[in-house]
């Protein structure tokens, strides 16, 4: 764990330097032991791959004031409980006119499309962070057969519900937006509801499974 | 009710932001000028987090079917009640059946357009920002068309009070913005960080004309990666005000609408100066000047203090 400074306002909390499940439990865990604290002076909370990022209220606590809280209630983060990851299936439609980016992988991969279905159907997928857009899970770690680079330029739209793949992630667009990624298929299922709590279907930690359709 | 006459060029409901929802995702929206939009609840005498309209362009008018106290912060504007001029940073009367016209800009870019007691909107996700590029919050997540109608769960009239001329904070270009060194800093060539930081011959960069409420690009000398580094990350929180270098060295300060992001971060714009970032436009001059964190920080409590106190005694 290496500490660092954010700006004014911010601690960035660092547990490793690749993208691993290990690494991935480790922040989970130290996410699950923020929130516990209940701390007024967190303002939010940025679990990602590799680090945890709190951004506090500087009205409220300074970085050495919150360090220390932190440091002193550290023994607690190895008891808490930590809830059990909970497990999603998804549904897609693959290729065809929701998978603009299916015969790129195909040539890509070399495989057929049936294959790079199976593959990508045949993973339990963690969510190692949600964020960019509300609910979008980066989800790891993609079969290094359906390894395939971003697109150069980036689509101005990419529909809600796109399934894409970019480099060894996959990951799942929850709203309409500009994006990289290449698109394989579409799910119809709704990841984020901005009407209901708690919002986004999936969190860090889940598991995920893509089922064809 | 409010109705909106000429929305401008874009005119979104905001508020302080919404907190709390980084681990899945959502972004604060927050208003982009925060003096102007804390200042404006204090100036027609509101609870601090009640919404207010972020406008830009000119060619905004609203026409209001009550009597209320009205107040415009943020960019300096030449705005008329009927025919009568108004000045921004004070608030004013608002008759019945009256409207609001702003005309100019004189300086800055957003303006924030407030009432005394409520607008008829709700929260979600805890905030009334809205989410322009999910299209969630504020006034049906979208912006104010010509038409549009906006009600009150309560309006009054107050006294009038201002924020005196010398304590408006400087919008004009050239943007001479603070930063402090961001966690890639050792991504980038040191003659390439030194340029940017401002050292020696100055360098400026120009506001690019792609412009969002995402993030401000620019234009100018790129920023060059070591020969040996990857230009991307994986991906990571990021704090608004954060200065990413993706691909192409030219760089981007990420406003509220992201919470990850997956380029080089060089800098983090100083907090003291984040109130500037709403006032960048396309074409405008910038420049960044390296200052340490513990100057940054004296410095924004310092301002902090001062803004409180200041707006306690108007």
């Amino acid at each position: 764990m290496n500490v660092s400074r954010y700006g004014e306002d911010g601690i960035r909390i660092i547990f490793g330097d690749t993208i691993d499940i290990e690494t991935n439990k480790t922040i989970r865990r130290y996410y699950f032991f923020l929130k516990s604290l209940h701390l007024q002076e967190i303002v939010d909370i940025i679990p990602s791959f590799r680090s945890c990022l709190i951004h506090f209220d500087r009205d409220l606590t300074s970085y050495q004031a919150l360090l220390s809280l932190l440091t002193e209630k550290e023994k607690e983060v190895g008891t808490i409980d930590v809830p059990e990851p909970a497990t999603h299936e998804i549904p897609v439609l693959y290729g065809g006119e929701y998978g603009p980016d299916m015969e790129f992988v195909v040539e890509y991969s070399g495989l057929t499309k049936n294959e790079v279905i199976e593959i990508h159907t045949s993973t339990v997928y963690t969510v190692y962070t949600v964020g960019f857009i509300p609910g979008f899970p980066y989800l790891g770690t993609l079969d290094k057969r359906l390894y395939v680079p971003r697109l150069d330029t980036p689509r101005v739209k990419v529909p809600e519900g796109s399934v894409g793949l970019a480099q060894l992630q996959t990951g799942i667009y929850t709203f309409e937006s500009p994006g990289g990624w290449r698109i394989i298929g579409k799910t119809n299922i709704r990841l984020f509801d901005y009407m209901k709590a708690p919002y986004s279907l999936l969190k860090i930690g889940d598991k995920v499974r893509f089922v064809r359709i | 009710m409010i109705e909106v006459v000429h929305p401008g060029w874009l005119s979104i409901v905001v508020d302080g932001g919404r907190h709390g929802y980084g681990d899945i995702g959502v972004p604060p929206s927050s208003a982009l000028d925060d003096f102007a939009y804390n200042a404006l609840n204090v100036l027609v005498g509101n609870e601090m987090g009640l919404p207010a309209l972020e406008v830009i362009g000119s060619d905004f008018s609203l026409k209001i079917d009550v009597d209320v106290t009205c107040v415009i912060t943020g960019a300096k504007v030449t705005a008329f009640i009927d025919n009568m001029p108004v000045k921004p940073w004070t608030s004013f009367r608002v008759h019945k059946g009256s409207t609001i016209k702003v005309k100019e800009i004189l300086e800055g870019l957003r303006y924030y357009v407030g009432f005394s007691g409520a607008m008829g909107l709700e929260r979600t996700i805890d905030s009334f920002s809205t989410n322009l590029e999910c299209r969630f919050g504020g006034y049906d997540g979208r912006p104010l068309m010509k038409g549009d109608m906006i009600g009150f769960k309560e309006f009054k009239v107050v006294e009038e009070r201002l924020i005196p001329e010398e304590h408006i904070p400087p919008m004009n270009p050239p943007h001479v913005l603070r930063v402090i060194e961001g966690a890639e800093i050792d991504y980038f060539t040191t003659e390439s960080s030194e340029i940017f930081f401002g050292k020696g011959e100055k360098v400026w960069y120009t506001v690019s004309t792609r412009f969002n409420r995402t993030g401000i690009r620019l234009e100018g000398e790129p920023i060059e990666f070591k020969q040996d580094v990857d230009t991307s990350i994986i991906s990571e929180g990021i704090l608004p005000g954060t200065v990413q270098i993706p691909g192409n060295g030219l760089p981007i300060i990420m406003l509220y609408e992201r919470t990850i992001g997956g380029y080089a971060r060089c800098a983090s714009v100083a907090k003291i100066d984040h109130y500037r970032l709403a006032h960048l436009k396309p074409k405008d001059k910038v420049m960044f000047e390296k200052i340490g964190i513990e100057e940054a920080e004296h410095l924004w409590m310092g301002k902090r203090a001062g803004m409180n106190f200041l707006l306690k005694q108007v």
